[in-house]
């Protein structure tokens, strides 16, 4: 028994603390995992499942656990942050996203689902007039139809449950929204923090590669994307993500070098502290409040592309997102207003939403507008 | 005489700036004994933390470069070493004080975190085991309430606990060599006194050999064994801390000794050296001192100074004490 506690304090020991050896299981899992997908037929996970267990893993131990062993610290910004009554409301909003996002698909019905026998129902509390054409008599007679329980937003020309559409429509958009900007985020501040880092050649190449990918106009180059390998929630998430890091890397990497020269750099340096580990414990942790800010930020923008792309057609049509919902309604605006206006107000809560957290947290984090 | 922990011979740093070559090491050798304490003393700007940071490999180039030179530690010319070992040295084998605590320690970590991190770097200790000895250094040093302190955040300690958690993060992995770059310079009187008790305790108990540099002669004379006086990025005298305070051949260090404002002495004036210290990027051919030293003969123009041994272990660098000397008054 004391064996065993001993190898496994051993190995802590070795690769530096409990974190990281978690870390390190999980990719080994996910590794092999992978391996078994490509060489096995029979699918495990599906692309964004990877990314979903690699990222949550990492917001977890690097985000979640931190945030708890410094309560205090988090309750002073949570005091800063609060009295900005509409970051307040903004965060409230995104986790109500979150939750309905979560456990909403387990309440509603399938947004797939058609049934043309209850086409174009309004939502709850809305009566309409509609005119139907009557097989038998070769009349238009008209028809009045009531919302009821059983739809509370109505149906869409094919009958589907737009609460469903919503509540899935949520859930895609946070995925793409957070799992893009995280991809985006993380490569920024790495490439960011390393160009200011090392300095000379390799900052050279590292900003004029990022000045390369700023000219790229990136919806064009998701049309292309799409219209290659098909419209793919993985591959729109990926694009977003590997071509949304530029802005971010160039904001860290001013941050960071007024960083480098500080003494505390060199103090580390001169007890030992290689290269990465100056990078990864040093540098990261003191832009990490910068990063916050310009994820929160960017989400929004994300979120929006996505729509932007299934509005006009582009998106995944395995999957009911927003975008897609807003287009169908565009179509029936005349008969069916509500189809549109349910996903319209949604994502303009959304993104109304993270723009005041955003605008929060950079004055929560900011020592200069303490009052 | 008991063989030197750390020799440093013929150390030569350079900076390559537009403007011109910058030496501000120009050739200085010395020795750490085991378990004394050398004190490095000069004016601001004369080389002193340039030296320091060139034993352990930390002057940035460009623009800095070490020219020439060796400093064994250990039979081990760490300047010819790679990156890797002089890495795995600092830290671990020789550690460093910088002078000014508040800005020397990360301000997004703990102190506990920062001081673990060297000891699971160096020692590969458990995170169990590294917080255990963080609170036992930082009892070491002096602080109130080890444990909870060292969860603390380096705002939320005053300047001479900052000083301490520094001084406990550098001892964290037992070093041979502190280097201490100026400690005491940024506390107040009180809290100074209480750090150089800390190090005349550590040099006791712990038995390594310190290199203290400084500018303040009354630092000097509290725990320095000997003194290695710096003008310039050149040497001006070296010798044990009573023998040179007693009795100081260099006109620079007469000078520097002159300075030292004396309280029983009514209200004089406060005595100090004309000029400032030359510029450092066309130095003269001479000696580097000459322009303000009232001694000056004719050759210090024309020469640099040779090292004259006065006594046992004090050596001079001036022409005066130069048994070639020609007496011509400049």
């Amino acid at each position: 028994m004391t064996n065993w506690l001993a190898s496994i304090n051993y190995i802590t020991g070795k690769v530096g603390g409990i974190r990281k050896l978690i870390l390190i299981l999980m990719a080994a899992l996910l590794g092999v995992t992978i391996l078994l997908d490509v060489l096995v037929v029979e699918k495990i996970f599906d692309p964004l499942g990877y990314l979903y267990i690699a990222l949550g893993t990492l917001a977890v131990l690097y985000g979640i656990y931190p945030l708890y062993t410094s309560r205090r610290l988090v309750g002073y910004y949570w005091e800063r942050a609060s009295q900005n009554r509409l970051a307040v409301a903004g965060l409230a909003f995104i986790l109500f996203l979150i939750l309905l996002a979560l456990i909403g698909p387990f309440f509603t019905t399938d947004p797939t689902a058609t049934n043309f026998e209850e086409k174009n129902i309004p939502p709850l509390g809305f009566t309409i007039e509609e005119s139907v054409y009557h097989p038998e008599t070769q009349q238009s007679i008209s028809k009045t139809i009531t919302g009821s329980g059983k739809h509370p937003l109505g149906t869409d020309n094919k009958g589907r449950d737009l609460l469903a559409m919503i509540v899935s429509g949520a859930r895609i958009s946070l995925q793409v929204g957070l799992l893009a900007t995280g991809i985006a985020v993380a490569l920024g501040t790495l490439i960011g923090v390393t160009s200011a880092y090392l300095g000379g050649k390799i900052d050279n190449i590292l900003m004029r590669f990022t000045d390369i990918m700023m000219t790229f106009p990136f919806f064009l180059l998701l049309v292309f994307i799409v219209f290659i390998f098909g419209p793919n929630l993985a591959f729109i998430v990926l694009v977003i993500g590997l071509t949304g890091w530029t802005g971010t890397a160039r904001l860290v990497r001013s941050e960071t070098l007024s960083l480098r020269t500080r003494e505390f750099i060199m103090a580390a340096k001169a007890l030992g502290a290689s290269d990465s580990r100056i990078i990864l414990a040093h540098l990261v942790p003191n832009v990490i409040s910068l990063i916050i800010v310009i994820a929160t930020l960017s989400i929004p923008g994300v979120i929006l592309a996505e729509a932007g792309l299934s509005f006009i057609g582009l998106g995944d049509p395995s999957v009911t997102s927003w975008g897609m919902v807003l287009r169908a309604g565009q179509q029936n605006l005349d008969t069916a207003w509500w189809v549109a206006v349910a996903p319209g107000v949604m994502l303009f809560l959304t993104v109304l939403a993270f723009n005041f957290m955003g605008d929060g947290l950079r004055d929560a984090f900011d020592p200069r507008s303490a009052v | 005489m008991e063989k030197a922990i750390l020799s440093v011979r013929n150390l030569k740093t350079y900076f390559f700036t537009q403007r011109g070559t910058i030496k501000a090491v120009d050739g200085i050798d010395f020795d750490l004994l085991p378990s004394e304490c050398l004190c490095l003393v000069g004016e601001s700007g004369c080389g002193k933390t340039v030296t320091a940071l060139s034993i352990l490999g930390l002057i940035d180039s460009p623009p800095g470069r070490i020219v020439a030179g060796e400093v064994v530690y250990h039979d081990v010319n760490l300047l010819k070493s790679s990156r890797e070992q002089v890495r795995q040295i600092r830290g671990k084998e020789i550690a460093m004080i910088f002078q000014d605590a508040q800005s020397a320690l990360n301000p997004v970590l703990t102190i506990g975190d920062q001081i673990a991190e060297q000891i699971k770097l160096h020692l590969k200790f458990s995170r169990r085991e590294a917080k255990e000895r963080t609170v036992s250094l930082l009892k070491e040093v002096g602080i109130p309430s080890p444990a909870e302190a060292a969860d603390y955040y380096p705002h939320q300690l005053s300047g001479g606990m900052k000083q301490r958690a520094m001084i406990a993060m550098s001892l964290s992995c037992d070093p041979q060599i502190l280097i201490a770059d100026e400690p005491t310079t940024a506390v107040d009187v009180t809290i100074k006194a209480q750090i150089l008790d800390i190090f005349r305790r550590l040099k006791e108990t712990r038995q390594m050999s310190l290199l203290f540099i400084t500018h303040e002669l009354g630092v000097v004379s509290e725990i320095g064994d000997r003194m290695v006086v710096m003008y310039a990025g050149r040497l001006a005298e070296t010798a044990t801390v009573a023998e040179l305070l007693g009795n100081p051949r260099h006109p620079y260090t007469v000078g520097l000794i002159n300075c030292l404002p004396d309280m029983t002495q009514g209200n004089d004036r406060l005595q100090s050296i004309p000029g400032t210290v030359p510029s450092l990027i066309e130095p003269t051919n001479g000696c580097l001192f000459h322009p303000r030293c009232d001694k000056a003969l004719a050759i210090c123009r024309r020469q640099k100074e040779p090292s004259v041994l006065v006594n046992q272990g004090h050596s001079v660098f001036c022409h005066l004490y130069s048994p070639a000397e020609t007496s011509q008054p400049c």
